[in-house]
């Protein structure tokens, strides 16, 4: 009936609105926001002076450069980080059709988590562990692809298993390398690295990430109604015209390349592509026609809130694992309890 | 050598004041001779020198003792006692006139023996004296204790036999320990700090040929003990940290454990004493004269450095494997550098290494920045890092790598002393505090007795 699907569209545009503003708005504070005092003022200046040197020649050049090569890096490495989690989370739910996979599932995590921790046990610096920790994610999905291969029937099911195989592999490995590793030497770092954290980014780390991101968050929006069919089953794409068994290969690489983009980048975070889809079903329901968007925007905003709470409320920066939680459950537990039923 | 003991004039008569004012062992020698030997033969002086390979002059109650070990070093013969000029004196340590800085060859407590003359006969006997085998032939005659109970830093109270014969360290920095008292005869299996690295490996096996066969990280550690491979061994001891996890498996295996929790400057005064202790009479003398080293360096320190006004006080950081992650307060490094005389700028933190981003770092602005020896960690990760260069400490070119030979001079450790010798002349050049390449030369030689090259040292201790 018109009387009701009046503000049905209009609640409808107002949580787009509020979605699409609330990782803008976080964005802008994570560039306010620091240990190191900084006055509004002098962060849009800052953020200008680039353009137009004038505005920057009375800003102490500290500020200057933490606004220009510390924050800002830092805010939107968290921003695209968070989009990506939020984006593959959901392009994974729906093609695994369970909604309790994200992308990990076929164990890019624990592939770069190797590759990090051999980059830092052998060779030690920032771009190798960055290049091993990606490399190492793709060889391990690879791994699990063509393993599943090797099995014929129920493709997906063979996939989640070898995945979680090829993903308890590297982390076999992974722990064997702790093991060797000097404990006062290169076990910190490694443990550092795989704990998680936005501390050490800056403008060299991004380029990849950018680029990458981008293109896939690119391919994930112009994919989302696929996603609807897919998450229907097989014999349904293909009735609807779809080959589904490539649309998925091509959904897994997109994904698998931004996870390890992103993770070779961080370290590991978790729970972002997990919780962070659910968070948007239940503000804009199921159809991914909103729902992608939905998860990309709430997932950059989550990641710009959390780091932005771990960097700022204490001297030393809070663990981020310790925050997704803490931080997201309350949210999560709130958004169940008003959010859209059914 | 002549620097070597040209310096340790500084280093005060105290040494031998302290060392007789300690008694560690609880019975005194004159009670021992009292029960221990009081059915032989006093000792008497020799009437008349006849084919003694050397002659000694000691205190008379000391001459018991000095007989039993004579007895045990060349079985069948008497030693030659004179009243005076002799090439060995037996005395207390208390009334022994040496070298100030000499650690003296302590036999039983305040008993040393000291060469009168060069006589390469008399100094194989001190050899002995000091020895397992000197140790155990005093023990046999009632004069030493068979057994000792000490407290260890766990506050458990532990019964030990004497001497000890085979012994694990499990923990890198009680092996130091171990070789700073000159206990390191007894090791059978140790692990090490510092000596993963090649530089780190090669001193050790120069400071002792039996390292690699020694060196055992992957049976014993903080967290792993391969079981088997400590009842193979059959130690008397195993020492190690108090945050040991494997401490119910060993008592299973009956081996007494002693625990170390050395990260404080005074818990480490402490820990070394312990470990002197256990090792015997010559050791406890050794870990004495450490703590006299300790106190002496701590007050050239403090000469130099007590007029300077808390605002004129160097502002330190120091950073850890990673140049984001700082030391916190309750560490060691952290004490190291206020003993130094500087300030921590991440005092305000607890807990153990803190990881902070560069806003925080660029807010404390340090004057001085610390990497430490180790994790990969360079003095030029940071200087080469354009977004550094926001740092005072990075403008005025002082970040500074803390240097090692073999245990990282800023961990709670004997070698930490250089540590804070080091970091007083990088926080002070302008003053005259010790120098660091004279007394690593001094601290390698006196408690590691092992003759440091002298260009290696010097590059160590390089302004860098």
């Amino acid at each position: 009936m018109p009387s009701t699907e009046a503000p049905t569209r209009l609640k409808q545009t107002i949580t787009g609105l509020a979605l699409a503003l609330l990782p803008v708005i976080l964005f802008i504070l994570a560039l306010l926001l620091g240990r190191y005092p900084i006055g509004p003022l002098d962060v849009g200046r800052s953020l200008l002076s680039p353009i137009f040197p004038q505005l920057g020649a009375d800003i102490p050049d500290v500020a200057r450069r933490l606004v220009l090569r510390v924050r800002l890096p830092r805010a939107l490495a968290a921003l695209l980080i968070g989009a990506s989690y939020g984006g593959t989370g959901a392009a994974f739910q729906a093609i695994f059709k369970n909604p309790l996979v994200d992308s990990n599932i076929l164990g890019v995590t624990s592939g770069a988590g190797f590759g990090a921790a051999l980059a830092l046990l052998l060779l030690q610096s920032q771009w190798q562990v960055q290049i091993f920790a990606f490399a190492f994610g793709l060889l391990a999905v690879g791994l699990a692809f063509f393993g599943s291969r090797l099995y014929k029937s129920s493709p997906l099911l063979v996939l989640t298993l070898m995945g979680i195989l090829v993903g308890s592999l590297f982390g076999s490995l992974t722990a064997l390398l702790k093991y060797m590793a000097d404990p006062l030497d290169t076990l910190p770092a490694i443990t550092f690295w795989l704990l998680g954290s936005l501390s050490a980014v800056t403008w060299s780390n991004l380029p990849t990430l950018v680029i990458i991101t981008l293109l896939g968050l690119a391919f994930l929006w112009l994919i989302r109604w696929r996603l609807n069919v897919l998450s229907l089953g097989d014999a349904e794409a293909r009735a609807l015209g779809i080959n589904p068994t490539r649309a998925k290969l091509w959904i897994i690489i997109a994904s698998t390349l931004m996870t390890a983009a992103a993770v070779s980048v961080s370290g590991v975070i978790g729970w972002i592509g997990l919780v962070i889809p659910h968070a948007g079903r239940l503000l804009v329901g199921p159809n991914h026609k909103r729902l992608m968007p939905a998860s990309i925007l709430l997932g950059a905003a989550f990641l710009l809130l959390i780091d932005n709470i771990a960097r700022t409320l204490l001297p030393g920066e809070i663990p981020l694992g310790v925050l997704t939680g803490l931080v997201g459950v309350p949210v999560l537990a709130f958004l169940l309890r008003h959010g859209r039923t059914g | 050598m002549n620097k070597f003991k040209t310096n340790l004039a500084l280093l005060l008569l105290a040494t031998t004041l302290a060392i007789s004012a300690c008694s560690p062992v609880a019975t005194t020698p004159t009670e021992l001779i009292a029960t221990g030997a009081a059915t032989e033969e006093p000792v008497t002086l020799t009437e008349e020198v006849v084919d003694a390979p050397f002659t000694i002059q000691a205190d008379p109650n000391l001459m018991e003792a000095v007989a039993v070990l004579y007895q045990a070093y060349t079985p069948n013969e008497t030693p030659a006692f004179i009243a005076t000029d002799a090439d060995l004196l037996v005395t207390a340590a208390s009334e022994a006139e040496h070298v100030p800085g000499e650690i003296l060859a302590a036999f039983m407590a305040d008993a040393v023996l000291i060469p009168q003359s060069n006589s390469s006969d008399a100094a194989d006997f001190i050899e002995f004296a000091i020895s397992i085998d000197g140790q155990q032939a005093l023990i046999d005659a009632g004069l030493l204790p068979a057994t000792i109970t000490i407290t260890d830093q766990a506050g458990n109270t532990i019964e030990i036999p004497q001497p000890l014969m085979k012994v694990i360290s499990a923990y890198g920095p009680t092996t130091a320990m171990v070789y700073a008292v000159g206990g390191e005869v007894p090791l059978v299996a140790a692990s090490y700090l510092g000596a993963r690295d090649a530089a780190g490996a090669a001193a050790m096996e120069a400071i002792d040929p039996r390292f690699q066969e020694l060196v055992s990280d992957d049976y014993f550690s903080q967290s792993d003990l391969n079981i088997e491979e400590a009842a193979r061994l059959d130690p008397d001891l195993i020492i190690t940290s108090a945050r040991t996890e494997w401490l119910d498996t060993a008592s299973e295996l009956g081996i007494p454990y002693v625990l170390y929790d050395a990260e404080t400057p005074e818990r480490l005064t402490e820990a070394i004493l312990l470990t002197g202790e256990l090792f015997g009479p010559h050791a406890t003398a050794q870990a004495q004269a450490w703590v006299e080293y300790y106190n002496w360096l701590t007050q050239a320190i403090l000469d130099q450095t007590e007029t300077i006004s808390d605002a004129d006080r160097p502002q330190v950081l120091f950073t850890g494997t990673n140049a984001l992650r700082v030391a916190s307060r309750d560490m060691y490094q952290t004490s190291l550098i206020e003993i130094a005389g500087g300030f921590s700028v991440s005092a305000e933190l607890t807990g153990y290494w803190n990881d902070v981003n560069l806003e925080q770092i660029a807010a404390w602005d340090p004057d001085v920045i610390i990497v430490p020896p180790y994790g990969g960690a360079t003095v030029e990760a940071i200087t080469e890092n354009p977004d550094w260069q926001i740092l005072t400490a990075v403008q005025e070119g002082r970040v500074y790598q803390m240097p090692k030979l073999v245990v990282p001079w800023d961990t709670p450790s004997p070698d930490s002393v250089l540590g804070i010798i080091w970091l007083a002349q990088h926080l002070f050049p302008e003053l005259e505090t010790p120098d660091c390449a004279e007394q690593a030369n001094f601290f390698y030689n006196t408690f590691y007795n092992y003759a440091i090259p002298s260009e290696e040292i010097n590059s160590i201790c390089a302004i860098n």
